[in-house]
């Protein structure tokens, strides 16, 4: 039986959709071609996820984003793997192509603390107790790495970029609440090569890159991203979690926007004894986001001119960086 | 109303089908490994299938009893006993208080024992589920696996205890050496495994890894072909894809290490998911004996599977069980 179950052309600037047989009870959707990262699918992906949420499919009952697909559970004695598709096939037909998409999306602004003794204990650790020569770290530290790995000229260029643009969060995965997030403006791309092996500790509210991706740790866990900063807890899951989030424990949802506003380490430790007391109220304003706000600046020639200059420089800087 | 005397290697509360509806949040289900045992024991004391139960992996487990109540034990062949008196597995048991129930390690074939209570383990609902997520730290007792002198209420039953048996016929047979039903993708031939890739999947005897639990199984590192060079911007490695979320029971390639998703997975990350067992093969993955068993994967398709499906649910079908007389 192949893995492959049908492929689709959707036409009209849409991507193309490959329904995957992921077991009995599940299919994996998948948009696009194996290409880089295109933000533009993942917006297809979301517009396809809400759109199920709004007309429901019976015998549908899971749907799990990915950075270009969707994960669907269904239960067989309701559908068939057969007419599940041709249900997805009549959802699709009703997505517009991804300039004309709005989804619901609300705005957080996080505060981050960059280099914070937090994520160098976490980088010490590993140094100790994992690898010591490791290429990404050098006195302690990894952030020089993803400096140079990108092609920055200092510490200073790699907090630009992360300041400097807002994040979508392409899919919340891997541990509870944890967000997958990608520059909305392009020039603000990064890459970050994982630890080998992984990290046996990262705190809480660590903030990392791995891949495209810029991650937030929800829990004290293991981690291979390269780990820069430090910000407020983001998952309270404990029973007897804190009053601000009582209603909803998990704090970044899929297809939500972040920007992070720098601050000291003293500032954060004052911030995230705040929200341990529950007297800090998160910077949260609920929303949409029109896709076409994302183009408008993606297509502009000089932001595509100086996205691709970034680009460039990084791919020469990665000639001459080892990767761990 | 049992206190944990012995809680064994790691025994912990778990309910079926687990935490589900939240994947797109991060979680994954949780629940058993072995949902097969674990519906039998709900099923012998006149539970709810899926209601909070024990599950306890190896085997080794004492707890005195509080209150009287009727309880259940199934799962591999072990040295049961209430009161240091020989009791048997798949049946339901009645108890009293100052009882002792204990179970010794698993000797023979199979790995985990599930232990129901009839009403039910009364631990808070989290995340619209009582199953323990170790990981994170939530669900279950605390949201951690039991420690001695921990104590577990139960939901009250007005429910006559009767005695009942699953027939011989109808259990699930152990194994040292395990046939898994298997369906190939989603990542599979032809655009991530080549046929030989395929062929050598479902004719080598794969051994799982003494490092393996609720989280993962791991198997013996083996080096496919694959039917592509890299991963391309997701990795070096041809195993490496852009992040998905990972179906439950899925056979992931990470790198060249096999490993199967329990239900305490990550429920997503950027490998190839090469086949997916199906649900109704699931429960053989919770009694795996790690660094001991070997495994052997058999190609099914969604017909079969559904086959399958029913099987299970005949075993649990409650027409089945023999009953005699008021226990209790």
């Amino acid at each position: 039986m192949p893995a492959i179950v049908q492929r689709r052309e959707l036409g009209a600037g849409r991507p193309v959709v490959t329904y995957r047989t992921a077991g009995d009870r599940a299919m994996l959707v998948e948009y696009g071609d194996a290409y880089p990262v295109d933000l533009a699918v993942n917006f297809f992906v979301h517009a396809t996820a809400s759109h199920l949420g709004t007309h429901p499919v019976r015998g549908l009952f899971e749907i799990a984003p990915g950075l270009r697909s969707l994960l669907i559970y269904y239960d067989p004695i309701v559908i068939s793997q057969e007419k599940l598709i041709a249900a997805m096939d009549d959802h699709h037909a009703d997505i517009p192509e991804p300039a004309s998409i709005v989804l619901p999306s609300r705005q957080l602004r996080l505060p981050i603390a960059f280099d914070d003794s937090a994520s160098r204990e976490a980088v010490n650790r590993y140094r100790i107790t994992i690898r010591p020569d490791a290429p990404n770290v050098v006195d302690g530290n990894n952030i020089d790495y993803i400096v140079r790995y990108n092609g920055l000229a200092n510490r200073d260029a790699l907090y630009e970029r992360i300041l400097g643009t807002t994040w979508w969060n392409a899919f919340s995965g891997f541990y509870p609440g944890l967000p997958s997030l990608l520059p909305l403006d392009p020039r603000s791309e990064l890459i970050g090569p994982k630890y080998n092996p992984a990290r046996t500790w990262t705190p809480e509210g660590a903030v990392a890159l791995g891949g495209p991706c810029l991650v937030v740790h929800p829990i004290e866990s293991l981690g291979s991203y390269q780990i820069f900063g430090r910000t407020l807890p983001i998952s309270h899951l404990s029973p007897r979690r804190v009053r601000a989030h009582r209603i909803d424990p998990i704090l970044i949802h899929p297809g939500d926007r972040i920007t992070f506003t720098a601050i000291s380490e003293g500032e954060l430790i004052e911030l995230r004894r705040q929200v341990f007391e529950g007297r800090y109220d998160y910077e949260i304003e609920p929303g949409r986001y029109a896709v076409a706000e994302h183009f408008a600046v993606a297509t502009e020639p000089a932001v595509v001119a100086e996205a691709g200059r970034r680009r460039a420089a990084r791919a020469a800087a990665q000639q001459l960086v080892k990767i761990p | 109303m049992l206190e944990i005397v012995d809680p064994g290697l790691q025994t912990t509360v778990q309910d079926y089908p687990g935490r589900l509806g939240r994947q797109s949040l991060g979680f994954f289900p949780c629940g058993p490994v072995d949902h097969l045992a674990f519906r039998a024991a709900n099923l012998l004391v006149g539970n709810r299938l899926g209601a909070a139960a024990l599950e306890i992996p190896l085997g080794r487990f004492q707890a005195n009893v509080l209150h009287a109540g009727t309880i259940a034990i199934t799962g591999p062949e072990t040295h049961l006993t209430v009161n240091g008196k020989p009791v048997s597995l798949w049946e339901s048991v009645p108890v009293k208080e100052g009882d002792v129930v204990a179970s010794s390690v698993i000797r023979g074939p199979g790995y985990r024992l599930y232990l129901a209570v009839a009403g039910g383990i009364e631990v808070r609902d989290a995340f619209g589920s009582r199953a323990t997520h170790i990981v994170a730290g939530i669900g279950g007792f605390d949201g951690r696996a039991l420690e001695r002198a921990d104590v577990l209420d139960v939901v009250a039953t007005n429910e006559p205890a009767r005695r009942k048996r699953l027939p011989v016929s109808l259990r699930p047979t152990y194994s040292n050496n395990w046939e898994v039903e298997t369906i190939m993708g989603p990542h599979a031939d032809p655009d991530f495994l080549t046929n030989n890739d395929v062929e050598h999947f479902l004719t080598a005897t794969w051994r799982c890894d003494l490092n393996s639990d609720r989280v993962g199984v791991r198997l013996n590192p083996h080096r496919f072909q694959w039917a592509r060079e890299t991963g391309d911007v997701a990795g070096g490695h041809p195993s490496n894809v852009l992040d998905n979320s990972y179906p439950l029971g899925g056979i992931l390639a990470y790198g060249d290490v096999l490993t199967i998703l329990g239900p305490e997975s990550n429920s997503s990350g950027g490998f190839a998911v090469i086949a997916t067992i199906p649900e109704a093969a699931l429960w053989k993955v919770g009694q795996f004996r790690p660094g001991r068993d070997t495994v052997v994967f058999r190609a099914i398709d969604l017909a079969q599977a559904a086959a399958l499906h029913d099987h299970v649910a005949q075993v649990l079908d409650t027409r089945h069980l023999d009953r005699s007389g008021n226990g209790g």
